[in-house]
């Protein structure tokens, strides 16, 4: 059974959960809830074997393998103060959920027990937020390339090395890095989100040159740790927003590239543990439903993250807000981050443009591969090198 | 170390030996008559072994002179040309039992390492890549370095394992193509291994009807190991084409994947293999040899995405408890 005692146990990442959030659910939702921050994959395994220990988990790109192992229970649409919303978003697949597809593809749990895109009143997962990554740079970075298009490429450039760092949760990491060898190489994989054994040998190879060349100067695991890397002489790396909204409050100049090859697309949900029951359960329902009111989803469009349905976030942003991060307008004033402090000035427009524009340019979604043990193989030895 | 030395001090013998020895034994004892008939089932279902090595003990006799091969089935104690041949119940019989021991042990000491490494190797590389020790394999089952080396080359022939560049005996990892290929050849060979056999399984199949009748979808690995067991190796088991069926022994990759998610996974659910495995054998109870091996062709499919989805779950897992001579590496 769930929780020993009262209250209700969640497991999140800490970009995505972040602590005014944490502490806002304690304060609205009136039931103890423990927090637990796992940064990287390693806390998986744990969730997939351990579904007692947790009632509610913040999933990314893990739907379809913690689904496998049913270690989650299946969502009441019933039970959501939205359902009919969500429902009629994958009906229509119209307006801001045409743009996020690949959410709803695994979305319903289907008559058969596995997951798919024809709605039904069990949902896998709640969505909650999504938005597109793809590398930031400084603006040194123009002093060694001049003029030329953004490109994933330079993450491999030759022009570059030292000066280039990586995230390395191999999951993102190996996405990226195939970016960066189609880019360099001119040449398309057939499936960039699941690469064959052999083309993961492929990046795997190049970036083991190039490391032991010296072409990486760091690899980062948290926002914070590339926001320590920028300062400390990174020209470019892969990036997430929170990072990009942390060095920019700490008045760094950093500009997140919009590269003419597609960004890596990403969807954030919350996923109830298949062991929770009773009060446990309806604290987990509250949860999934405070998400929804739209507070959290406002907070999180400080840091660049978008909501599943705008609408509701939009009540609890400044116009101002709404238009820079939303609409892809110059900031009318200077804007905060989730944490308050000031890092927008006025006039800064969002790199990417609007909401519409930016997902559109998911090239590719977070995603565990077929290959997922070769590739960690591959990764370990990488970064080991 | 010591149960398991002592264990193989007295293992030199093949079964096929322990075969002849037995048939020759039993003839000297005067306990089979010449002129009785023996067939590989019989012998097989009197001493518990699997048809295999009885079915080689009987040739090997046969060459020998000490029984004839029959026109209509089997074999017949004796040369030929003395009495006529009648069937016999070996259970009716007073023949010796095997001694115990001689059961699961009784073989060359490297043949039965190879297997236990072979399956502990196999059912380790889902999680990743293992490298194998000469001398914790040596410690282990209390051999030799020359018995452990015999063991890890043979492997190394059937492709199970390999060497790095450093010269280490290396295993894994278990990859969705290696999966696909395995797929791609079991369902070119099992359906029609299936169909070759299906007239002669008609008798085996209540018991496997009502093992699977009694499974629950969340039902133990054990349980769903002897549903895998009756339907991907007895059912094929009695092949004219002996080549295939070796083949087949070794396409085992996805069986031992779905164990282990079953063994580590809390929430397994197994009521489409259930399913599919029950129209299998439906189609066999009517005889229908073409649509059992139809639907032995989609279960194989289902089970075949269901294993692929698996084995990523498999990929994530840090530490698996695996044999002591394997140390993961990647």
């Amino acid at each position: 059974m769930a929780a020993p005692g009262p209250g209700l146990r969640i497991i999140g990442r800490s970009e995505l959960v972040t602590q005014p959030t944490r502490d806002r659910a304690a304060a609205d939702l009136g039931f103890p809830i423990s927090f637990e921050m796992i940064d990287s994959i390693d806390g998986l395994a744990r969730v997939v074997t351990r579904p007692d220990t947790f009632d509610l988990y913040h999933q990314w790109h893990t739907v379809d393998l913690i689904w496998t192992a049913r270690c989650i229970q299946p969502i009441d649409l019933t039970r959501l103060d939205h359902g009919p919303e969500i429902l009629a978003a994958a009906r229509g697949r119209s307006g801001p959920s045409r743009i996020i597809d690949t959410v709803f593809d695994k979305l319903f749990v289907q008559a058969d027990g596995r997951l798919g895109s024809s709605p039904t009143h069990h949902l896998s997962m709640l969505p909650l937020l999504h938005g597109v990554d793809s590398f930031g740079y400084l603006p040194g970075l123009r002093d060694l390339v001049g003029s030329e298009a953004e490109s994933w490429g330079w993450l491999l450039d030759a022009r570059l090395q030292g000066r280039v760092a990586m995230i390395n949760d191999p999951v993102l990491g190996m996405i990226e890095a195939a970016l960066a060898v189609e880019a360099t190489r001119g040449k398309a994989f057939s499936s960039i989100g699941n690469l064959t054994l052999d083309e993961v040998d492929e990046v795997a190879d190049i970036l083991l040159h190039k490391k032991r060349i010296g072409h990486f100067k760091g690899m980062w695991s948290s926002f914070e740790d590339s926001a320590r890397l920028a300062q400390r002489g990174t020209l470019i790396q892969s990036i997430f927003s929170p990072g990009v909204a942390r060095l920019r409050s700490l008045g760094q100049e950093v500009i997140v590239g919009t590269p003419a090859e597609g960004s890596r697309g990403w969807h954030a949900d919350l996923c109830i543990s298949s062991e929770a029951s009773g009060e446990v359960l309806d604290m987990a329902y509250a949860y999934l439903n405070w998400w929804q009111n739209g507070w959290a989803g406002a907070s999180a469009a400080r840091q660049g993250y978008y909501a599943t349905f705008p609408a509701r976030v939009r009540q609890h942003l400044l116009p101002g807000e709404w238009e820079y991060w939303y609409e892809g307008q110059p900031a009318s004033q200077a804007l905060a981050d989730p944490y308050g402090q000031t890092n927008i000035p006025a006039g800064h427009r969002r790199e990417g443009g609007s909401h519409a524009e930016r997902m559109s340019s998911a090239r590719v979604w977070n995603t565990f591969m077929d290959e997922h043990t070769h590739i960690v193989h591959r990764w370990r030895a990488f970064l080991a090198a | 170390m010591t149960s398991r030395r002592k264990g193989l001090a007295g293992l030199h013998k093949a079964y096929f030996d322990i075969v002849q020895d037995w048939v020759k034994g039993s003839i000297a004892a005067g306990l089979l008559p010449v002129g009785t008939r023996l067939t590989v089932a019989s012998v097989a279902d009197r001493l518990e072994l699997s048809r295999s090595p009885v079915k080689r003990g009987l040739e090997l006799l046969t060459m020998a002179g000490h029984l004839t091969r029959d026109e209509r089935s089997g074999y017949v104690v004796g040369n030929g040309t003395q009495a006529a041949p009648h069937a016999a119940n070996l259970f009716a019989m007073p023949l010796p039992d095997l001694a115990p021991a001689t059961g699961v042990l009784a073989r060359a000491g490297w043949e039965r390492i190879l297997d236990e490494v072979a399956e502990a190797t196999a059912a380790s590389i889902p999680f990743g890549i293992y490298t194998i020790s000469e001398t914790a394999i040596g410690a282990h089952f209390g051999v030799s370095r020359t018995v452990t080396r015999e063991v890890l080359s043979r492997l190394q022939e059937r492709g199970a394992i390999g060497k790095d560049r450093a010269s280490h005996w290396i295993a894994g990892p278990l990859s969705a193509r290696m999966l696909d290929d395995e797929h791609a050849l079991r369902l070119l060979l099992e359906p029609a291994a299936l169909a070759a056999t299906a007239l002669k399984v008609r008798t085996l199949l209540p018991a496997m009807q009502a093992r699977l009748a009694k499974a629950a979808p969340n039902c133990a690995p054990e349980d769903i190991d002897l549903i895998e067991a009756d339907l991907h190796d007895i059912c094929t088991e009695d092949q004219p084409n002996r080549r295939m069926a070796a083949v087949l022994m070794h396409l085992r990759s996805g069986r031992r994947v779905n164990r282990l998610f079953a063994t580590h996974v809390v929430q397994h659910d197994e009521s489409a293999l259930l399913t599919e495995h029950r129209l299998v054998l439906d189609h066999l109870a009517l005889g229908n040899a073409e649509g059992a091996a139809a639907a032995l062709r989609h279960h194989l499919d289902a089970d075949h995405a269901r294993t692929r989805e698996r084995l990523k779950v498999l990929s994530v897992f840090e530490d698996p408890i695996v044999a002591p001579y394997l140390t993961r590496v990647g």
